[in-house]
């Protein structure tokens, strides 16, 4: 079977003051627009790989800034461009190393979502042009993105017996990880009895269970392998890559609701475990994409680090935790470091692998697995030391 | 006095049939393929069984079983204040709708699977809006 299988890795990381301008946001300045954010996180990736910008041959922007505008205010001219969110962008770049579109590619992401008030729910909620489900269901009172998660979780725990208080480990044990962050803007340390005390947002859903909104941007440069070898000390390779949509009735949330993205998770673990040679046993850190807690114990499942229906026994007594069995969203997620769609797990995973992590390191991390299901798309990677 | 307006409904090409016969009839009617029988919702152009454009809008039972049930707690819209719910019901035709409860699913030990039923709302700005009761006690 073909495979992305270290075709490339990562050499640079770097992200916006994310920390900082939440601070100067809610003090009601606009530090940067999203093309601004995402200019200092390049600044920084460039730096911490330590190349020149003219050495960049491909350019890969998010879904929140335009292409071609991006590539201008970078001043970078390239023989292969594209656009995507944050894994697909992981992937779309090693398949354009693949193929020999380009060489080395830069990954930029700029999100100026809070201080120009994005909004993902209610009338106004973003992203409803491309996900029908996002809006379609507004006459009954149905818009917000938590909501879909709400319903998913309500399903999920009378079906297999998962509690409210078994999620609440989500929360509790990111909370710990951003707790040793300096990155993370929400460092203080919760309990269970905190989460199970704050107040419902969208039944059975609380407070803690949801991410932060945010201002930043994030920014990677992955090379083709034997390059990233001369580049880099430490490069972090691709070593799996897989994806499974699940689309059929989708705007009735039917994925959700009846197979709770399972499926889809299930046939990307064996395009990933099998063409890696590695399997959960493996994975030394988990990275789940985390809009809402909801995902983490699907992603448990779904992969195969504990059986159907044991996602709040595992995060319960094997533990998700710093020191748990499974570490998981170990810089604090969405829930606690910073909402980057996703962008700053990718730099986490890659600095989880290079051993830089400082107090939330974990020890001998090799291997991290990244996956997220937004709206049925299931994709995940794997990086490796 | 100035009533809510119902939250804007999602018009395209294929939806009108649908608020319009629920408005003049009372029932509910959704798309049915005439190649295959498979039953669509939310309407559109070609049926994802088998792709045949050629369709025709028939009345369904209006029954079917609850899927799920959450309540805001957090008021989005003009014509929602909060605390109300939402449900999802798959309709014994086959396909899910999310609406509401008419009732408080909060006073039922345990919503999920019972048996619903279609009934019409009526909202202040006179949409008339699909929304369910339960039909099995």
């Amino acid at each position: 079977m073909k495979s992305l299988k270290r075709v490339a890795a990562v050499i640079g990381v770097g992200h916006s003051d994310w920390v900082g301008d939440w601070t100067r946001v809610r003090a009601g300045e606009r530090p940067d627009d999203c093309y601004g954010y995402a200019a200092s996180a390049f600044r920084n990736a460039l730096a911490d790989a330590n190349i020149a910008r003219e050495k960049i041959d491909g350019l890969i922007v998010g879904p929140t800034t335009a292409y071609e505008r991006m590539a201008e205010v970078l001043g970078m001219n390239v023989r292969w461009g594209d656009q995507a969110d944050a894994v697909l962008s992981v992937v779309q770049a090693c398949m354009a190393i693949e193929s020999g579109q380009a060489d080395i590619v830069a990954l930029v992401y700029g999100n100026d979502q809070r201080s120009v008030g994005t909004q993902y729910g209610g009338p106004q909620a973003m992203g409803g042009d491309q996900f029908l489900s996002y809006v379609y269901h507004s006459p009954w009172g149905m818009t917000s993105q938590g909501a879909l998660y709400a319903l998913m979780f309500r399903r999920y725990s009378e079906l297999f017996g998962i509690s409210e208080r078994d999620l609440g480990h989500v929360a509790v044990a990111q909370r710990e990880g951003s707790s040793v962050n300096p990155n993370a803007i929400q460092r203080k340390r919760i309990t269970i009895e905190d989460y199970m005390a704050a107040p419902y947002i969208t039944e059975p859903l609380r407070l803690f269970d949801y991410c932060l909104i945010n201002d930043g941007g994030v920014a990677l440069i992955i090379a083709e392998a034997g390059l990233a070898r001369t580049l880099s000390p430490k490069p972090v390779y691709i070593e799996a890559a897989g994806r499974y949509d699940l689309n059929k009735r989708a705007t009735s949330l039917e994925p959700r609701l009846t197979d709770f993205y399972r499926p889809a998770q299930q046939a990307v673990a064996e395009q990933i475990f099998g063409t890696s040679g590695l399997d959960p046993k493996d994975i030394d850190v988990l990275q789940v994409y985390d809009s809402f807690s909801v995902h983490v114990p699907l992603a448990l499942e779904g992969y195969g680090y504990c059986k159907v229906g044991e996602a709040g026994r595992f995060m319960r007594e094997d533990g998700i935790g710093l020191a748990g069995r499974l570490p998981t969203n170990t810089s604090g997620g969405h829930l606690s470091e910073s909402y980057m769609q996703g962008w700053n797990h990718q730099i986490e995973c890659v600095r989880q692998a290079r051993g830089e992590c400082g107090a939330r390191q974990i020890e001998n991390c090799r291997r991290v697995h990244y996956t997220s299901d937004v709206a049925g798309k299931a994709v995940s990677i794997i990086y490796g030391a | 006095m100035q009533t809510a307006a119902t939250p804007p409904r999602v018009l395209g090409l294929y939806d009108q049939p649908f608020w319009d016969l629920l408005a003049e009839s009372g029932r509910m009617h959704l798309q049915c393929c005439s190649a295959c029988g498979a039953w669509r919702y939310p309407p559109g152009p070609a049926c994802h069984e088998c792709l045949s454009p050629d369709c025709e809008w028939k009345p369904i039972t209006g029954t079917g079983e609850l899927l799920s049930w959450i309540i805001f707690r957090k008021q989005y819209l003009p014509a929602y204040p909060a605390p109300y719910n939402v449900i999802a019901v798959r309709l014994d035709e086959g396909p899910t709708i999310i609406s509401n409860l008419t009732s408080d699913p909060t006073l039922d030990d345990s919503p999920i699977g019972r048996r619903v039923r279609l009934t019409v709302a009526r909202m202040d700005d006179g949409v008339a809006l699909p929304r369910f009761e339960f039909a099995d006690r």
